[in-house]
């Protein structure tokens, strides 16, 4: 499909469009669906994150854009933005009553391609359409540039899964292809597609750090890196914007206090974090070394068990949030597994550590790191032990399967094991190989007593039942709360949220009893204890339903009168009519009501109706 | 005939700017307003119901949860109140979110006295809401079952 008839596709845009709304709140969720049927979108609902996935996994290509509301009981908003651009790579927009630019950032870093603030106007929803169009824009381009590109034909809805899963298993040179068409979307202001699409393999990036190096990080300049790196047919733009990129990079995991885990990896590190930092989730795609059949199989193994959602929560605290940082944790071993001479061959994916430290050696980075240089395997690995900043900074290492980040996640970063290993994997026995790194990892986080690795890769998802591991650590916190959030009930909020409900009769008369009584606020302890007792006694789902069955402006009158005749309420029935007298009263005594009728009209015939 | 309509028509009108100037209702109910039309007749209505239910709800949680004496789980109000506030200002209803937004200064600081004042509050200001948004509703009826058209009312 050329770009041309892909922008006649288009031009039926935005009509019809699919959006997939999520809000746990079904006032929002209600008046945002109206609002997006009104700019003629196709909309589908569901107040629950966890039914949203299932509703895009069963259907890739069933939707062109995801809404999600960030405040969600199930699953943090950020989260699921997480995972569907990992999995799905659909645009998604966030949705908050939070107008803290923090949770804007957050959105942003998480790879959102838009924040809305409620309530939501239609004149924002008009727009959205537009990151639809951008991001198949952008694929196009880049299927257009390379052949083979993710979602290249850019038809509307076209499933590229099979791609997924088909370039995990082929060798890619051009994996960054990508990033460069990003990078000159965003830096250039000329026509950017007519550029030759420059990627950025390891071999590359290391002269330009090397150039970097040489002409020291705070005076680099596009020019002159560009001469010294001496690359035909590279350009100075070229070159700016992969500075541009290196740069935030640096900015991003300065705050981390070890660097040494970063600068261990780093050129790999920023490779990949290039890519998520221009949004593309092309992560999944690498997330399978290259060359390695067995990753591949290997990898949906690795996906089947929700470890995102680790790296979601401790990307948090580690305020370096980035999309696609989730994986499997034993990805990283996996990529450990492979050849290392395997990387080399296959150009992007490098995990020459050997000459990692390298790279960066003599790096006037403004930030102090150890020069991991020549061996920054082990043993430099687990030099960094303990420090929860490296879980941060790890977690902006995307990792190849996407599974690595969960364990540099952990707490105890002895996990680093990151880099780890030494070439010799057989690349035969990968699930071997795997097994040892969790076992190594288990040790690492608890203090050991797991069982023995199964030898298979399959026991990767029994090594990763979080809850079974003694939380030896201040900060297993969050791997509590990350296991929570999938294989256990989301354990703060449920312990309080399981009612010990027979609110005990004292106790709601106690709490009315703080209330005033004087008479204007006289349905107060009606009001909170009719509530109480109404869900105690049940009441409210048979008026919710005859509420939400009949008209609604029935249902109206008839929760007020179910409320009303509800057990308690039965006894205070004879006081509403004082309460609504009261407030009647107050009514005309604010003089406000023109008709000094119309206010009583009102009432009266709301008194009519109950 | 007409002057029943012309009446009723007149009281709604009255009526609604009044909920407006005395901050009952904003702009936001005023788009959904707009949004109601031949396809979702009851929009509105369906809307507010819902709100009151998520209202009742949610004033309910906060109002077991500051009833734990010594254990007030400040963050479930929190998350709590923060939904209503979102969930009021997308209906329009002024005064419960702005008391929202107190509710969760006094969350924000646990500030347990405080807390139990604004929550009643608030269960006032949403049941008097509640019952003004039914008697326009009992409004709109009249006028329709008179015969008339439902004014566009412009604040």
């Amino acid at each position: 499909m050329t770009v041309e008839q892909n922008f006649e596709a288009l031009d039926q845009f935005p009509v019809g469009m699919r959006v997939l709304a999520v809000d746990d709140d079904q006032t929002c969720l209600k008046i945002l669906e109206t609002l997006l049927r009104h700019c003629q979108y196709h909309v589908t609902t569901t107040n629950q994150a966890q039914k949203a996935l299932e509703l895009l996994r069963e259907n890739k290509n069933k939707f062109d854009l995801v809404i999600s509301d960030v405040d969600m009981p199930d699953m943090d908003g950020f989260k699921l933005l997480e995972l569907v651009g990992l999995e799905m790579d659909l645009p998604v927009i966030m949705l908050s009553a939070h107008s803290d630019p923090k949770y804007v950032m957050k959105g942003v870093t998480h790879g959102a391609c838009d924040y809305l603030l409620k309530p939501v106007r239609i004149e924002e929803l008009k727009n959205i359409w537009q990151h639809v169009v951008r991001s198949r824009f952008d694929k196009n381009r880049g299927s257009n540039n390379n052949g083979d590109k993710r979602d290249g034909s850019g038809n509307e809805g076209v499933g590229n899964s099979d791609q997924n899963n088909g370039r995990a298993n082929r060798k890619r040179k051009d994996q960054y292809n990508e990033d460069d068409d990003e990078e000159k979307d965003d830096n250039d202001d000329s026509s950017a597609q007519k550029k030759q699409r420059v990627v950025w393999t390891v071999e590359l990036h290391k002269k330009f750090v090397a150039a970097v190096n040489q002409l020291g990080y705070e005076k680099a300049m596009p020019k002159k890196i560009l001469d010294l790196m001496n690359v035909e047919k590279l350009t100075r733009e070229n070159v700016a914007s992969h500075l541009q990129k290196f740069r935030l990079y640096l900015k991003r995991i300065s705050g981390v206090a070890n660097q040494q885990a970063i600068m261990a990896n780093s050129d790999l590190h920023f490779l990949q974090m290039s890519s998520s930092l221009n949004g593309l989730d092309g992560f999944h795609h690498r997330s399978v070394p290259v060359g390695s059949g067995q990753f591949h199989g290997g990898a949906p193994a690795m996906r089947s068990f929700p470890p995102n959602g680790i790296i979601g929560r401790l990307n948090t605290p580690s305020g370096i949030g980035v999309r696609n940082l989730s994986s499997p944790p034993a990805g990283m071993f996996l990529q450990n597994q492979t050849d290392l001479g395997k990387f080399h061959h296959v150009s992007s994916l490098p995990l020459n550590h050997s000459d990692g430290g390298n790279i960066l050696q003599g790096l006037a980075l403004p930030l102090e790191f150890d020069q991991l240089q020549t061996n920054n395997n082990n043993n430099n690995i687990r030099n960094m032990n303990n420090n929860k900043s490296i879980a941060g900074s790890s977690m902006a290492f995307p990792s190849f399967s996407t599974q690595q980040n969960s364990i540099i996640g952990a707490p105890n970063n002895n996990l680093v094991v990151l880099e780890g290993h030494p070439q010799s994997s057989p690349p035969g026995f990968p699930g071997l190989q795997i097994n040892k790194r969790l076992e190594h990892w288990s040790n690492a986080v608890s203090s050991s007593t797991l069982p023995p690795p199964a030898q298979n890769s399959n026991s990767i998802n029994r090594q990763f039942d979080v809850s079974s591991l003694p939380q030896s650590r201040p900060d297993t916190l969050e791997w509590n709360n990350v296991s929570s959030s999938y294989s256990i009930p989301f354990c703060d909020s449920a312990t309080t949220l399981s009612p010990p409900p027979a609110l005990d009769t004292t106790n709601p008369r106690a709490f009315c009893r703080n209330m005033d009584f004087d008479s204007n606020t006289n349905a107060q302890p009606g009001g909170f204890y009719d509530t109480l007792q109404t869900r105690q006694s049940g009441n409210y789902g048979p008026t919710t339903d005859a509420m939400l069955s009949s008209n609604p402006k029935e249902g109206f009158v008839v929760g007020q009168h179910k409320l009303q005749s509800g057990g308690f309420m039965s006894a205070e029935a004879g006081s509403l009519d004082d309460i609504v007298n009261s407030t009647m009263k107050q009514e005309q005594s604010q003089g406000d009501l023109s008709g000094g009728d119309l206010g009583y009209g009102g009432f009266s015939s709301l008194r009519t109706c109950i | 005939m007409d002057t029943l309509i012309a009446q009723l028509q007149r009281q709604f009108r009255d009526y609604t700017i009044s909920l407006y100037h005395q901050g009952f209702l904003d702009d936001q109910f005023t788009e959904l307003k707009k949004l109601q039309d031949e396809c979702s007749p009851d929009f509105v209505a369906e809307v507010v119901t819902l709100f009151f239910e998520d209202c009742e709800k949610l004033i309910s949680n906060m109002a077991r949860a500051l009833d734990q004496a010594g254990n007030v789980d400040f963050k479930l109000v929190g998350s709590s109140v923060h939904q209503l506030k979102g969930s009021s200002s997308s209906v329009g209803a002024k005064r419960v979110k702005g008391l929202c937004i107190t509710l969760k200064e006094c969350c924000d600081s646990q500030n347990y006295e405080g807390c139990v004042r604004c929550l009643q509050q608030v269960d006032i200001e949403y049941k008097t809401l509640k019952a003004k948004l039914q008697d326009l509703f009992n409004l709109e009826q009249q006028i329709v079952q008179a015969g008339g058209r439902i004014p566009q009312v412009d604040i």
